[in-house]
């Protein structure tokens, strides 16, 4: 088995947390504590997961990052930047849960709109999309309405076009979780593969543990209530990963290790 | 057996069959009895062939005109001026609706008096649109305008609305400026609703350009149905015309819904999967 691996750490931060914490009201106006105290870094060209129950914030901490969400206190910096700053240069490329497509347009116009946001040239959208569109294996649904295709595929649109502007951070809020399980396995592997081709830094979130496991360099366990980070596990599987590494007992030990780390293991 | 009742169920021209037979059999039955009981049956209730009859009836009723001559001559003004009405309401209707969009103070003060006018009878609206424009025509115009902007404006700003949350998040991650979001998002995404403002308001655009008529003894459907009414002329030019108007009203809405299809490729989509999954 090659040993190579597609994360070469050169420890460079590329997204610092610092002691971020968000303080929800809820509907009787008390507070909720949705993040406490988060503190950690992401390095460039990595692929770490915000792994956690629901409740845990994970989401939560994705959006401020995002600039979706601004934290009660603490901050977040991006490549040393506010991360306002970095989303008005249009370098956050996201995929939500649903993959938030738009109706009226094809598959192919789907992946041109963030580049007829930032302006480029009717020739540059249409090559970087027939790009994506082989990159995502959709190039023959190009003019295809989104309603035509199935769950997966359109998926897979959304990941094309947010790959699309070259984003220097991938943000992925929970992309496969309403996928079916073979769906879901390819997928993992397709967006593992771009990746590799890519080296963006890549930050998803995700409440399944072999999926973290088998995606990322990297785990961030959060634990609910309040949501806080309860411990940070390196994933020591080689790439480029396989699917039968799913079935070795490193892996599920790897799992385990994971599952344990949850605070008060009470899972 | 079961196949038959699916295929019936399912084509689309044989429900339409079943509902204009199911019409067409009520109307005679009363259309019997009334003319066994009455003795000017054709004053309440006619036979369905009579009126069609009377359509090809070269007879002339009025001013050396056939029954389907007075129809059509009058029918040109009205229609035009509901179409001129109706297109006006259009343009208010959405730019009205883009504006409650933009502005929440815009949408707070229109939508009572949206309300407020909506609620004003237009058989009451239309003698004082008339006593202030002192021109039938212009009157026309306004009625139908008025009719036509209420169901656009509420229907379009529904679709401005229903944009859910996760798009403007996509457009803000790509820090797309407000113009962007209208052109590339909001307005597409609120076409479909516009339109159903658009097929509800055509007939309706129609009808109030009928009753504008009717306050006014020079011309247009709804002088006419009301002469015929009142025996300046034969009663079937009052069943012709409602039989036309009908038509109209109908094939105002679906000239909608085709030019929907023309303009959204989307529409096309539907249709075609909507076809496969019923074969």
């Amino acid at each position: 088995m090659s040993l190579t691996n597609a994360y070469n750490p050169k420890n460079d931060v590329e997204i610092a947390i610092n002691n971020v914490s968000v303080v929800f009201k809820d509907n009787k106006g008390n507070d909720v504590k949705a993040l406490d105290n988060v503190d950690f870094d992401i390095h460039k060209g990595e692929f770490i997961s915000l792994l956690g129950p629901s409740g845990c914030g994970k989401t939560t901490l994705l959006r401020t990052i995002a600039d979706l969400l601004e934290p009660t206190s603490g901050n977040v910096r991006v490549s040393g930047m506010t991360p306002k700053e970095i989303r008005l240069m249009q370098k956050f490329g996201i995929v939500f849960q649903s993959p938030v497509l738009f109706e009226w347009r094809t598959v192919k116009k789907n992946i041109e709109l963030p580049l007829e946001i930032m302006g480029y040239s009717k020739k540059d959208r249409s090559d970087r999309a027939d790009e994506m569109l082989e990159m995502v294996g959709l190039t023959k649904f190009a003019n295809h309405y989104p309603q035509q295709l199935s769950g997966g595929m359109q998926q897979r649109v959304g990941i094309a076009r947010a790959f699309g502007i070259r984003p220097e951070i991938l943000l992925m809020d929970e992309p496969f979780s309403a996928l079916d399980e073979f769906t879901k396995e390819k997928l993992h592997l397709d967006l593992l593969r771009i990746w590799e081709k890519t080296n963006k830094t890549i930050v998803f979130v995700t409440h399944n543990i072999q999926e973290a496991v088998f995606l990322s360099n990297r785990i961030c366990v959060l634990s609910p209530h309040p949501g806080r980070l309860s411990a940070v596990v390196d994933v020591d599987l080689p790439y480029p990963r396989t699917t039968d590494m799913r079935d070795t007992p490193h892996f599920g030990e790897l799992v385990s290790k994971v599952r344990n780390s949850f605070e008060g293991g009470s899972l | 057996m079961k196949k038959v009742i699916n295929n019936i169920r399912n084509s689309k021209a044989l429900v339409m069959l079943v509902w204009v037979l199911g019409i067409v059999v009520i109307w005679e039955i009363f259309a019997f009895v009334v003319a066994a009981t009455k003795r000017t049956p054709e004053n309440i209730l006619p036979h369905i062939w009579q009126i069609i009859a009377s359509f090809f009836d070269p007879k002339p009723v009025a001013n050396g005109m056939s029954c389907t001559q007075v129809v059509l001559v009058n029918a040109g003004q009205t229609l035009s001026r509901a179409g001129q009405g109706f297109l006006i309401g259009t343009l208010i209707g959405f730019i009205l609706a883009i504006l409650m969009k933009l502005s929440r103070i815009v949408e707070k003060i229109a939508a009572p008096y949206l309300m407020l006018i909506q609620l004003i009878p237009i058989l009451g609206m239309a003698p004082i649109i008339l006593a202030m424009t002192h021109d039938i025509g212009s009157s026309r115009i306004i009625i139908a305008a008025i009719l036509t902007f209420y169901p656009v404006a509420t229907n379009t700003l529904a679709g401005l609305n229903s944009v859910e949350k996760a798009k403007y998040e996509l457009m803000y991650s790509y820090a797309a400026k407000k113009s962007t979001i209208y052109f590339k998002m909001l307005i597409p995404s609120c076409i479909p609703y516009f339109f159903t403002g658009l097929k509800i308001a055509a007939p309706m655009a129609i009808t109030a350009s009928i009753l504008v008529d009717t306050l006014q003894g020079d011309g247009g459907l709804g002088c006419m149905l009301s002469q015929s009414l009142k025996h300046a002329m034969s009663i079937y030019v009052f069943w012709d015309i409602v039989v036309f108007s009908a038509v109209i009203g109908v094939l105002s809405c679906s000239l909608m819904g085709w030019i929907e299809k023309l303009v959204s490729p989307l529409k096309r989509i539907e249709r075609k999967t909507k076809k496969k999954g019923a074969a």
